[in-house]
């Protein structure tokens, strides 16, 4: 009944997170122990990823400074660990916390400019950040970090202990899986249609009577809340948090790889994670500048499809 | 002041931008139920006048009333919820949105909650129901799956008549909607215009005489930034002076 070819679009990048989530669900339980790693940092950048794409493929907003929400949720698990001695999963809550509140005074100020000047005050809000994590070595420990000792997991009777790797691999799992169907049902709800009508064409949704600074905001603090969650991720996994997790490399990745697997679409940014993970994992051990081959492939990529791998597919099975 | 019978009021404004005064002490107002046209020359202001009106510019001076009320100064999506909407000259739609959606999104601004996050957007029946209407209303039905880049170019201008009706105006500003599209387009899109007169308040910059000669009971003509000659078309096509600066020109 619903106009089809608009459910068409959303149903593509549907199908395949279901094969993604279930393949990896799978693969938990035969994979190596290498590859079991990479795979769990590969579901962390996956949330960094979607949460991106909110901004950049729902609303256009090119926002270079998510190393900061990435930071942000890193420290909030780390300064939570360690000075409040908080749990887990309370550590969790709190780096989206972080995220929240980053994303608010970012938000405020930057969201009110488009195009070239929201990139710049965005990237500055980075480079404020990433400044002040490196020089605050009292604070975060600079470049050398601070690492953790996780306490266990307990639910009821159940203890587990993040420090069992695949107990690691299936908490980011269950945080990717609620993640991406928060988001899913969010783009296709009545917000996200406005979403995506902003990055249509912004003055027109003025002229249809709502106020586009808001709905602007709440997708800038909606992504970076979920970049934060993959910040907090990312620290759990690896035990440590560094001034290396504000680094530009957070804010430049996202762009990569929802520009690979295709704007907008939110699961599409995953294929995006994946080429790229394995790409840098398997490649930089051959040749230290396997980054200069990698743009190679992006620019055939985005050649032969301007809306990226998954955007390509969509494109075929509309017409 | 604005007085009660009178819908949409502007109380001598003017524009500036720089050295150009592009309107000059506009003093125009529309009645309840009324499809007026306005002409001119290009350049006659008459665009500038709807971006005043609709607040995407501020006037230099003078005040602008819709119902009584001072809108001069509001933002323009609390003038489109105040009950005025316009379309666009050059047509601005959502070019990988679907028809349906596109009108959709206008709908969907006088929901209660507009930005809900959590409700499935076609499960909204109250919104989807309207959205049919308005495209049955513009005989756009047929086409509600195609996206709106795909539409010819007559269809997105009706596109753009039905994006502009899907936030339930009670003035309806039409910027040349039959500009640019082929005699029997603009023929569709004319009869589209007077079904919507029944039903509200429409005010209409065209460049092609037939058309606002025949649909409005009275035009007003601008020229250089003021309004030259006011009245029923008969008066307007006897007018000499609108005869000189406006169809002089043309013929």
């Amino acid at each position: 009944m619903q106009s089809e070819k608009a459910l068409e679009r959303r149903e593509t990048p549907t199908y395949f997170a279901i094969v993604f989530l279930l393949l990896l669900a799978v693969m938990g339980m035969v994979l190596p122990q290498g590859a079991r790693s990479l795979v769990t940092h590969m579901m962390v950048f996956c949330i960094l990823a979607m949460g991106y794409d909110v901004c950049f493929g729902l609303t256009n907003q090119c926002s270079l400074g998510h190393a900061v929400f990435f930071g942000g949720g890193a420290y909030g698990v780390v300064f939570s660990i360690l000075h409040l001695k908080m749990g887990v999963l309370s550590s969790v809550f709190l780096s989206l916390g972080a995220g929240f509140i980053l994303a608010v005074i970012m938000g405020l100020v930057s969201v009110r400019l488009t195009e070239a000047y929201f990139v710049i005050i965005t990237a500055i809000f980075f480079s404020v950040f990433h400044l002040l994590a490196m020089d605050l070595t009292w604070l975060t420990g600079g470049d050398d970090g601070l690492s953790l000792q996780l306490p266990s997991l307990s639910f009821g009777s159940v203890t587990l202990s993040l420090y069992h790797p695949i107990a690691n691999y299936y908490f980011v799992l269950i945080f990717l899986a609620i993640s991406y169907l928060i988001l899913d049902r969010m783009a296709r709800s009545p917000m996200g249609k406005i979403f995506v009508s902003i990055r249509e064409n912004e003055k027109r949704v003025q002229f249809l009577g709502y106020n586009i600074f808001r709905y602007k905001l709440m997708a800038f603090i909606v992504s970076g809340m979920f970049s934060a969650l993959s910040g907090g991720l990312y620290a759990l996994t690896l035990r440590y948090g560094s001034a290396d997790f504000f680094s530009f490399h957070w804010s430049i990745m996202p762009i990569v790889w929802c520009l690979i697997g295709g704007l907008g679409t939110l699961a599409g940014s995953w294929i995006g994670v994946v080429i790229m993970s394995l790409f840098q994992y398997y490649v930089s051990g051959w040749w230290t500048y396997y980054l200069i081959l990698f743009g190679i492939i992006i620019l055939l990529i985005l050649r032969i499809s301007r809306k990226g791998i998954l955007g390509y597919v969509i494109s075929r099975r509309l017409n | 002041m604005a007085t009660g019978d009178k819908l949409l009021e502007t109380n001598s404004v003017t524009m500036c931008f720089g050295g150009l005064t592009a309107l000059d002490n506009v003093t125009y107002s529309i009645q309840e139920g009324e499809i007026r046209g306005i002409i001119g020359p290009n350049g006659a202001g008459k665009t500038t006048l709807f971006n005043v009106i609709t607040g995407e510019l501020k006037p230099t001076s003078g005040k602008i009333f819709l119902r009584g009320k001072d809108i001069t100064h509001f933002a323009p999506h609390m003038i489109c919820q105040e009950g005025l909407s316009r379309t666009f000259q050059l047509t601005l739609t959502f070019p990988e949105m679907t028809v349906y959606d596109s009108i959709w999104v206008g709908v969907n601004s006088r929901a209660k909650w507009p930005w809900n996050p959590i409700l499935l957007a076609h499960h909204a029946t109250g919104l989807s129901h309207m959205t049919r209407e308005i495209c049955r209303l513009v005989g756009l039905e047929e086409k509600m799956n195609e996206f709106a880049s795909n539409l010819s170019y007559g269809d997105q201008k009706i596109l753009e008549i039905a994006m502009a009706l899907s936030t339930q105006p009670s003035v309806l500003l039409l910027d040349e909607p039959t500009q640019g599209v082929s005699p029997k387009e603009a023929d569709n899109i004319s009869e589209v215009i007077e079904k919507l007169s029944e039903k509200m308040t429409i005010i209409l910059i065209e460049h092609s005489m037939d058309v606002v000669l025949r649909l409005c009971h009275i035009i007003t003509v601008l020229n250089e930034g003021r309004v030259v000659a006011e009245g029923p078309p008969d008066e307007i096509r006897k007018n000499e002076e609108v005869q000189r600066i406006y169809l002089g020109e043309i013929s």
